[in-house]
């Protein structure tokens, strides 16, 4: 019998009830040959690997996070309360000690929601990593923490909800945004005022293969989070760079995938998107596992690769080689923002948001106060197609004396003007989390 | 008087051999005798003559047989040469299911679809099969990766031997799951037991026939169902681990269980468990493992502890508990240090062989041990009661915790919750009261529980389970183990699937002999939309239907 360096936790929830439509590329056969191989393979008698069956997220768990308007109910249906429990189930099984790493292989995935949420967009309601880890925080005390996004896709919705959060690095990996949805990730988005340089973005050209990849996670990812120190790194493991994927077009296979995760050895990961559901999948998949077990993943192969085809353009390879000084110096040596308020200023950000998934146009300004002391006080006044203008109020982790002060003003002041139709509050000094 | 039916049960254990012959009205004969290991046969052959002395042989109908030969035979590695023939394709590296001395990985390959990626390379194959020959090699076992989805491979490798094969296992034959690791060792079990057991089928049916018995003779399975022995010539491998399997269908047999209960049997030195939904014995997800090597032999989900009426008694500091070892017999039975029985004999409870013995044994034990005599006994029988409820718990926990992958059964999954308490076994009587209070739920101790075992055997109904795959893209029907192939139309649908499953399924039994088994019943049922680029490229359905575990006649 085989037997896994590393024991390993699998939660499986493939939701072979749920879709968005019949024909969506989010539909529930997307798991099924996943799960086919994974069986075939005899994977789950792997001495050492356990499946788990995932928790059920609670309306806190998606309020530690997300503020949803008009709440939780509207936005989220029971299979991403499902499929956020199954990522708040690798974590736990992580912190408890059951296992040594664990991978949440649960759809619908997370990473294009955003901190505010009215619909779904990007096939995506509420963010799974982001609900895992600030459970983590809540419950586990866990400070910092390293996401690496390996979708193809920017990890938009991710990079949203931390973008004023010193303590939690994002790393994106991604098909450069102006050659694919959503369009955003260039490396010159860098994180809020109070986080700047813990936001990074690596944009990659069309057809990067392995050799790309490879040289992203050696060279750039590798050396910041050294420096980082998280005490916790997750993959948001998109598989979507798969040369077979249909509507992405990169040229990753599922070997550089696995030897990814070897490199990058993720204490958890949380699968994305990836709709090659049939020729990449069940294979990528495979190979992430075993590489994360710490089990010989050298025979792992899709039926059709062929190494020649796979062979990355020089052009690509000098591109990519330029990138890596642009992308440590976003971290390393973060260059001034421009019109940065002075400490106890308030810094704005105006955003439109479109959830494609749903037709919702929403119209946000957001509020971060320059703090010295802490991650500052953080608000969001929303409004979209669907619903009436509305605040989200958020004192952070390890909050000063002043931003806490200044968040129940504004909570007060709020509820007086009588304005909004909603206000969502996420205390996190007092670990409350409501709507009002 | 018309002369009724008589059904013969034989449980060939461990321990003991025990056999009974069970009438219209109840239990007719039994006979129990230490099983001689070195010599199976002639324990079967004694059980068989013994328990029938008195019976007419005609009115024999039927004789079901749980024997431990193929399960010895692995377990003493007393098996027969096998070339095993594996070709796997991408994955994991097939070499770490290396298995037998005689072990040959050949190039080729089926995905997930059961689409051929990569022909066998038959050059490779030739040269296996003149090795083989050379080594006077005779027993095959044909395996490939998704042979399930696609047995083409299979069916060839086995052509390539065909010339010098007495015997060939096909993986897709053993079962519709998918696990190729598992599909290669119970593959070689099976061809390595194949010839042993077939000469051992050989002599129970030249018995029978001695002795005047023409009844239909069947074989106990580890799933609590059995298999007419004319199918389980040719998969054996099927009859291992029927024991805890027997006394199961035992407690079937013997009571009217409808409700989720749970089963203990408490023995000398271990406790088996078992559990019921609904008064059906649960069958483990996965095949049985055996030697540590999991298979896709199907159980039931039994849990064996060490709790039992020799079990040791150890003192701790303040803490007495016992097992999961036995030191030799209890003090009451002649032996030198104190067991369970003999705490239970202290404290009167029971009164088991020699009682003084027993006293004597517990008061020194606490005297050394500094404790008093009766909270000693007290502490261990706690214990012993303590123990099982926790496995039980722990196996109910594994049950509510088994992943599943719809949100229909994440929300509205079964659960359950047992109200009855079945125990047998020497010290079952002891239990009553404690065990009654530890789960809240009914005890029932059935009488005869002494020969559950053989009367399970005896009438157990036939049980099987097959997977239909249909493919409606490719028009293709498959069901691998009961070797069914066919053309289906785009049309296909999951309703005419269910229909077909369970009609195959019936066909298969009759043609098998099986008569007046119960009801076949759909378990699993899914239809996929498959999407190819963007346009509809058919639907994956996917059946799996089963006659379940049960006995076709009660003793209550």
């Amino acid at each position: 019998m085989i037997k896994a360096k590393n024991r390993m936790g699998l939660i499986f929830f493939p939701a072979y009830d749920w879709a968005i439509s019949p024909s969506h590329p989010e539909r529930e056969e997307r798991l099924l040959y996943t799960q086919d191989q994974l069986r075939e393979e005899g994977v789950f008698d792997i001495d050492g690997l356990v499946e788990f069956k995932p928790d059920i997220a609670t309306e806190e768990d998606v309020m530690r996070s997300h503020f949803c308007f008009p709440d939780v109910e509207s936005v989220t249906t029971e299979s991403h309360m499902i499929s956020a429990g199954g990522a708040i189930k690798a974590a736990r099984i992580v912190m408890d000690g059951q296992v040594d790493k664990s991978f949440a292989l649960v759809r619908p995935p997370g990473h294009h929601a955003m901190k505010s949420v009215h619909g779904n967009r990007g096939f995506c309601n509420i963010n799974n990593e982001a609900i895992m880890i600030e459970y983590l925080r809540d419950r586990y005390g866990v400070k910092k923490v390293a996401v690496v996004d390996t979708d193809c896709h920017h990890g938009d919705g991710s990079q949203d909800i931390f973008w004023n959060d010193p303590d939690v690095l994002y790393i994106s990996m991604h098909q450069d945004g102006r050659t694919l949805y959503p369009g955003s990730g260039h490396f010159d988005e860098m994180g809020g005022p109070n986080a700047l340089g813990k936001t990074i973005n690596i944009p990659l050209p069309p057809e990067t293969c392995d050799e790309g990849f490879l040289f992203a996670i050696d060279e750039m990812v590798m050396p910041i989070i050294r420096d980082f120190k998280p005490e916790i790194i997750v993959n948001s493991a998109g598989q979507d760079n798969h040369y077979s994927d249909p509507i992405t077009n990169m040229n990753f296979s599922a070997q550089g995938y696995a030897a990814l995760n070897e490199k990058l050895n993720p204490d958890i990961a949380v699968l994305e998107g990836g709709y090659s559901i049939q020729g990449a999948l069940p294979y990528v998949n495979l190979g992430i596992i075993l590489a994360m077990a710490g089990v010989d993943y050298s025979h792992v192969r899709e039926p059709n690769y062929n190494a020649a085809m796979l062979k990355q353009d020089p052009r690509i390879t000098d591109y990519i080689k330029k990138l890596k000084d642009v992308v440590l110096g976003v971290y390393f040596n973060p260059p001034p923002i421009e019109n940065l308020p002075g400490y106890g200023q308030v810094m704005t950000r105006r955003k439109n948001v479109y959830y494609d998934t749903d037709g919702i146009r929403e119209s946000q300004v957001e509020s971060i106060v320059r703090c010295r002391e802490c991650a500052g006080l953080f608000s969001l006044e929303t409004y979209s197609t669907v619903c009436e203008l509305s605040l989200g109020i958020e004192i952070p982790m390890n909050a000063c004396a002043s931003c806490r002060k200044e968040g129940v003003k504004l909570l007060n002041s709020a509820k007086k003007s009588g304005k909004y139709g909603t206000i969502q509050v996420i205390d996190r000094v007092k670990k409350e989390y409501y709507r009002t | 008087m018309a002369k009724t039916d008589l059904y013969l049960g034989l449980d060939v254990g461990g321990t003991h051999t025990d056999a009974v012959l069970v009438g219209e009205t109840g239990l007719v004969s039994h006979y129990k005798a230490v099983t001689d290991h070195a010599n199976l046969l002639r324990s079967v052959r004694g059980a068989i003559e013994e328990v029938a002395r008195d019976a007419d042989p005609s009115r024999i109908k039927r004789v079901n047989l749980s024997t431990t030969l193929s399960t010895n035979a692995i377990i003493e590695n007393k098996l027969e040469d096998v070339c095993v023939i594996a070709s796997s394709g991408p994955g994991i590296d097939p070499g770490n299911f290396r298995i037998g001395r005689f072990f040959y990985e050949v190039d080729g390959s089926i995905d997930h679809r059961g689409t051929e990626v990569k022909g066998l390379d038959q050059k490779a194959l030739a040269k296996i099969a003149g090795e083989a020959e050379k080594k006077k090699i005779r027993a095959f076992a044909a395996v490939t990766k998704f042979s399930t989805r696609n047995p083409d491979q299979e069916n060839a490798i086995a052509r390539a031997f065909e010339k010098i094969s007495d015997f060939t296992t096909f993986g897709h034959k053993l079962s519709g799951q998918l696990n190729f690791p598992r599909r290669v060792v119970t593959a070689y079990f099976n061809s390595a037991v194949w010839r042993l057991y077939n000469q051992f089928a050989d002599a129970i049916e030249e018995g029978l026939r001695g002795l005047g018995i023409e009844a239909e003779v069947n074989i106990l399975k580890a799933d609590g169902g059995t298999m007419p022995v004319a199918v389980s010539r040719n998969i054996p491998v099927e009859s291992i681990l029927s024991g805890p399997a027997a006394s199961v269908m035992g407690i079937v047999a013997l009571c009217d269980i409808t409700r989720d209960s749970v089963m203990l049997d408490i023995g000398g030195t271990t406790t088996d468990i078992a559990l019921f939904a609904d008064g059906v014995p649960l069958i483990e997800k996965d095949g049985i493992s055996l030697q540590s090597s999991p298979t896709l032999v199907r159980s039931l989900k039994t849990r064996s502890i060490g709790v039992g009426g020799d079990s040791a008694i150890y003192v701790e500091g303040k803490s007495v508990s016992i097992g999961p070892d036995r030191k030799g017999p209890s003090m009451a039975a002649g032996g030198k240090e104190p067991a369970l029985v003999d705490a239970l004999n202290y404290r009167g409870i029971i009164e088991y062989l020699d009682v003084a013995a027993s006293r004597r044994g517990i008061t020194d034990f606490a005297k050394k041990k500094g404790i008093a005599a009766a909270k000693l006994a007290d502490a261990a029988f706690e214990f012993a009661v303590g123990r099982i409820k926790q496995e039980v718990d722990a196996m109910l926990d594994e049950i509510r915790n088994r992943p599943v992958y719809t949100i229909h059964e994440m929300l509205e999954g079964k659960t359950i919750a047992p109200e009855v308490v079945y125990v047998m076994g020497g010290p079952a009587r002891a239990f009553r009261e404690s065990l009654e209070n530890a789960f809240g739920a009914k005890v029932e101790i059935p009488k005869n529980f002494d020969v559950a075992n053989a009367i399970g055997a005896a009438l157990a109904r036939t049980t099987i389970e097959i997977e239909l795959f249909a493919d409606t893209g490719k028009g293709t029907l498959l069901i691998p183990s009961i070797d069914v192939r066919r053309k289906i139309p785009s049309g296909y649908t999951l309703k005419d699937a269910e229909r077909d499953a369970k009609k195959l399924l019936e066909e298969h039994l009759s043609a098998m002999g099986v008569q007046a088994n119960a009801d076949s019943e759909v378990i699993e049922s899914s239809s996929f939309n498959m999407i190819d680029g963007y346009y509809s490229s058919g639907k994956d359905i996917r059946v799996k239907c089963q006659v379940k575990p049960g006995s076709f006649k009660r003793l209550t």
